[in-house]
């Protein structure tokens, strides 16, 4: 397709593009700014520079806050609670996903439209009018504020999405290859491993990390069906306090952004495509 | 399983072959079954439960006053000027968030489509902001715009030339705060507006456009006769998608604003009802209004606009 | 053609997965064992937070259970800043019935609402006159519910008048003796400074707003046993508006800061040491946290809202309930007595800046060199005269609805206080949304 494009629309391009990446980037960079601000320099404008952006002086203050420090008890507990219930919820439903969109893709069976349709609306489904019912059974069976507690609604938000996105990878997969293997002399196991499994496993992957994303952006259910012993990050974040009741959590709380947000960029940088053609084949099918 | 069958035989009877349909179909549930119903129980209940707690007056802190009330919670939310009043918020986040998103995630779409340098390095980074967490994006852009912590401010007066207020409170009233909200919501859906536009621009068919530009077609031209009517589908599943998303918002005005200055929006008001007031049963009927809300939107796009969303999964 | 595909085995351990999950949890939560009794005290930010060292509620904490001589530890949990937060982190683990909650420090607002509905343990009667002995009326009164103690008075708050005496020195006001809100704005204008208040949509504002109306002689709730059919509101009286008029014009003149309508606490004090801070109505822990010259500043009793008639301080602070379901109710309430015993009053006092609940603790040395000239004696008085926010269950929806109405401040006219009271009482006899 770039072969077609002359050099000065390439040029006028690029330079189209320059713009796109910096609004992209000045609101990472200004967590990470304010991240590095100490309590001083947050409440007045002359200890930093670039119009009260980048400190003048960079300090990891707020970073000890969140590991060592005061905030640490909220923290560190809330960044083990999100990595648990999202790689569990994320497991869960990209094994049981891998079920569903595998029988819709490959089998002819009734109810592939209802199965599809229905992912569709429980996605749609505004997730706040799930927290009060959840909340009242939770605390009668005693769910609430538990790892479960969280990792069921959960399944809520990913498995619909998981089974979306990998019924359409899973159409894209030449199937015949199976058996063209199993002609071939391959055992039907052989056959699964060696050429089924690698072209549905980039599949299964991509969708694991979008569905890991979702979970972890949740803030909705973490901040209503939990306390202290299941809370995960975004909604700790909404509940930090600085080092004492007298400074505002301002740099803990962007300490802790910039932490949250590290995982994801290196699954941004690393599978860049893939995750492309997860988003957009769940919803776009040619 | 049952299945053995279809791979003994290479002839092929009518029978065998509806042996094997059936085979298939019994296969088909006992794969996809479970994830259809975990995903059933873990929302239909709710659902359920929610219908039938709306029709008490029913507070928390106050079981022994639970009070059977019919649908009375929902006239009563439905005649309320704050009911309408988030409605009205929560609509116009959705239409200006989308606005912007459609434009600007067209151009970034058109962008990535044909730009060379920095290719990779653009849909990196533009995929950035939509794997940010919500509510570190509403923080962000909080904090960037309070008057005491934030650059918005210094900038805007540098570029005024010293005209532009150094203390304008952007959270002091209704529309500078859903401005910071819809600009935290903009930045950080816009990219997968462009990717699922992106998609769509791939679809269009490359030498259609060259026949119009051999034709004399203007840029403009091209793009509206051409560009949009071949990429209507992606666009319109584009738009469903951002709006049933918009109506639900919830995170970034609950960081920003907490709902102040008539900032609040349907789902924040659920959540006051339910979370903050305890009034389980008022709070129960607006959740059950915003999913017919939401539902009703689909089946606008669905029926209205035509969108065919399960379309590309079937018969291949 | 599906042969070997392992569907079944797998489904099944996707289901243990679950099971597993479920039962790592069940695990999790089962801390029962011998040795000294594990308390947790879900304790609201002061000034060390969870850091023991720092003379906050974690360091009683950590004192209270080494002199404990083995029968209980506390560790502390910390609340969100807002008391509104705090409430609702409250209210959830209370409602979800747990048995964790053994001390909490709840915010006198909403001590009524909780304990009406029984979610606190009551206090021993055997105890009662310890945890009594000594107080300040106010906060004796605040931890009442139907005329029983419910709650442990911890600490007793109040807000006083503070100043920069270079600004007041050029405005050429007297705050030797109490000054009016109107003889405060004028001044604050005349020297181009400004009144830090707390006028964001939070409890805050409610604390201000029933200051006002209560030093003009009103109530806003006139009687706060009613259940919520038959309650009585006075804000649509002479008083509400005077208040709201108060209101007004601290915002129409600007003197409140560019961000009145969010400023709670800490954006007030951050106004006032700035170089345009002048005055500020705030708690006492404001002196131990300037973070400016101390020397130039001084404190007054709360200004009063019309001339002539004394101000009604407002009363706050914290009381220390113990949870219903908790496994030990009897030893977190001997917790609470050593707590809030004398030398821990005056030791949390100095620490934390925040004033005692024993009266006995303002006239140790300690306490007069942390609020020195005449500032400890100042508090006292003015826990005297302070008023507590409406002892009402419902003050929850009262208050939420008293800042809508009074949101943002720009906004409020004369007809504010009416509009409000309609709209509480629709409110609370469910008509009305919040």
């Amino acid at each position: 397709m770039e072969t077609n494009v002359s050099d000065k629309v390439k040029t006028w391009l690029g330079v189209a593009s320059i713009p796109i990446m910096v609004w992209t980037a000045i609101p990472l960079l200004w967590i990470l700014a304010t991240s590095l601000k100490s309590t001083a320099a947050l409440a007045d404008s002359t200890q930093n520079i670039l119009g009260n952006f980048w400190p003048k002086h960079m300090t990891l203050d707020n970073y000890r806050l969140i590991f060592t420090g005061g905030a640490s008890d909220l923290f560190v507990p809330a960044l083990w609670h999100s990595i648990v219930v999202c790689l569990v919820s994320t497991v869960i439903s990209v094994i049981l996903a891998t079920f569903c969109a595998y029988a819709i893709a490959r089998l002819d069976f009734p109810g592939k439209g209802v199965i599809l349709t229905t992912a569709l609306a429980v996605s749609f489904f505004p997730v706040i009018a799930m927290v009060t019912p959840l909340f009242n059974l939770w605390r009668q069976i005693g769910l609430f504020d538990t790892l479960p507690g969280l990792i069921i609604p959960y399944l809520a938000l990913t498995l619909p999405l998981s089974i979306w996105t990998l019924s359409a990878f899973f159409q894209q997969i030449p199937w015949e290859m199976e058996q063209a293997a199993q002609v071939d002399g391959a055992t039907s196991w052989q056959a699964f491993r060696k050429v089924i499994a690698p072209l549905a496993a980039p599949g299964v992957f991509t969708t694991a990390i979008i569905a890991f994303f979702t979970a972890w952006n949740d803030f909705v259910f973490s901040s209503n069906l939990t306390s202290e012993n299941a809370r995960t990050v975004p909604a700790a974040l909404a509940y930090f306090t600085g080092a004492s009741q007298f400074e505002q959590p301002t740099g803990a709380i962007c300490a802790a952004a910039v932490i949250v947000t590290i995982p994801v960029v290196i699954l941004v940088l690393l599978f860049q495509r893939r995750i492309v053609s997860g988003l957009t084949s769940g919803a776009v099918k040619g | 399983m049952t299945t053995d069958s279809a791979a003994t035989g290479t002839t092929r009877t009518k029978a065998r072959l509806s042996d094997r349909a059936r085979g298939e179909r019994a296969l088909g549930w006992r794969l996809a079954g479970p994830a259809f119903v975990i995903m059933l129980l873990v929302t239909l209940y709710p659902i359920a439960y929610a219908v039938y707690l709306s029709l008490f007056n029913y507070r928390l802190t106050d079981p022994a006053g639970r009070k059977f009330v019919f649908l009375r919670n929902y006239l009563t939310a439905l005649t309320d000027p704050l009911f309408w009043q988030t409605f009205t918020t929560t609509f116009i986040i959705v239409v200006v968030t989308l606005v912007f998103e459609l434009v600007l995630g067209m151009a970034i779409a058109m962008v990535m489509n044909k730009v060379v340098w920095p290719r990779k390095t653009l849909r990196t980074i533009v995929l950035i902001p939509y794997s940010i967490i919500t509510v570190v994006s509403g923080f962000a852009w909080l904090f960037a715009a309070q008057v005491s912590t934030g650059f918005f401010n210094h900038w805007l007066h540098v570029f005024t030339f010293g005209a532009w207020n150094l203390e304008y409170d952007w959270f002091g009233g209704r529309w500078s705060s859903l401005t910071i909200i819809c600009l935290s919501e903009i930045w950080k859906t816009t990219p997968f507006m462009s990717l699922l536009l992106l998609a769509g621009l791939a679809q269009v068919d490359s030498s259609m456009e060259e026949a119009a530009k051999v034709d004399g077609a203007t840029w403009w031209q091209r793009f509206y006769k051409v560009i949009l009517p071949n990429m209507k589908a992606a666009l319109m599943v584009a738009v469903l998608f951002r709006t049933l998303d918009a109506v639900r918002i919830y995170d970034n005005p609950y960081i920003m604003t907490g709902g102040a200055n008539k900032t609040m929006t349907l789902s924040m008001l659920v959540a006051n009802e339910t979370i903050n007031r305890v009034e389980i049963g008022m709070g129960s009927a607006l959740a059950v209004i915003l999913f017919i809300i939401v539902l009703i939107i689909a089946f606008i796009f669905v029926r209205g606009f035509k969108v065919d969303l399960t379309g590309g999964t079937r018969g291949r | 053609m599906h042969r070997g595909f392992r569907r079944r085995r797998t489904a099944v351990a996707a289901v243990g997965a679950v099971l597993a999950a479920t039962a790592l949890a069940a695990c999790g939560s089962s801390d029962e064992s011998s040795g000294p009794a594990r308390l947790t005290w879900y304790i609201n930010p002061d000034v060390g937070n969870a850091d023991p060292t720092k003379g906050g509620q974690a360091q009683l904490a950590k004192e209270c259970s080494d002199a404990s001589g083995g029968k209980y530890t506390i560790s502390v949990q910390l609340l969100p800043t807002s008391a509104s937060d705090q409430r609702i982190q409250l209210l959830r683990r209370l409602a979800a019935s747990e048995s964790g909650m053994d001390l909490m420090s709840v915010d006198p607002a909403f001590v009524t609402e909780f304990a009406a509905a029984g979610y606190f343990a009551p206090v021993p009667t055997s105890m009662v006159d310890e945890f009594t002995a000594d107080r300040v009326q106010s906060a004796i009164d605040a931890s009442k519910y139907q005329g029983k103690l419910i709650a442990v008075p911890f600490w007793a708050n109040t807000q006083l008048l503070w100043y920069k005496k270079s600004v007041a020195e050029k405005a050429g006001i007297d705050l030797g003796e109490p000054v009016t809100w109107d003889q405060l704005i004028a001044a604050a204008r005349k020297t181009n400074t400004s009144i830090g208040v707390q006028s964001a949509l939070y409890e805050g504002y409610s604390v201000w707003i029933n200051a006002l109306v209560a030093g003009a002689g009103g109530k806003i709730v006139e009687n706060p046993d009613a259940t919520y059919e038959n309650i009585k509101l006075g804000l649509d009286s002479d008083a509400g508006r005077e208040a709201a008029a108060i209101i007004a014009k601290v915002s129409s003149t600007g003197v409140g800061g560019p961000a009145m309508g969010t400023s709670q606490e800490t954006q007030s004090l951050d106004l006032f040491t700035s170089p345009k801070g002048g005055f500020l109505v705030n708690w006492p822990y404001t002196y131990a946290a300037y973070t400016g010259d101390k020397s130039d500043v001084g404190a007054a009793i709360y200004p009063r809202t019309v001339e002539g008639k004394d101000s009604a301080p407002p009363f706050g602070g914290i009381e220390i309930a113990v949870g219903k379901y908790s496994k030990h109710v009897s030893l977190s309430y001997q917790a609470a007595a050593c707590i809030t015993d004398e030398q821990h009053q005056a030791a949390y006092m100095v620490a934390s800046g925040n004033p005692a609940s024993r009266k006995a603790a303002y006239d140790t040395d300690a306490v007069k060199k942390a609020f020195p000239g005449g500032i400890a004696a100042l508090i006292r008085t003015s826990l005297d005269d302070a008023v507590p926010r409406p002892l009402s269950p419902y003050w929850g929806d009262i208050s939420t609805a008293l800042q809508q109405k009074f949101s943002p401040p720009g906004a409020v006219t004369e007809q504010t206080p009416a509009k409000a009271q309609q709209f509480i009482l629709d409110v609370l006899k469910g008509k009305r949304l919040l």
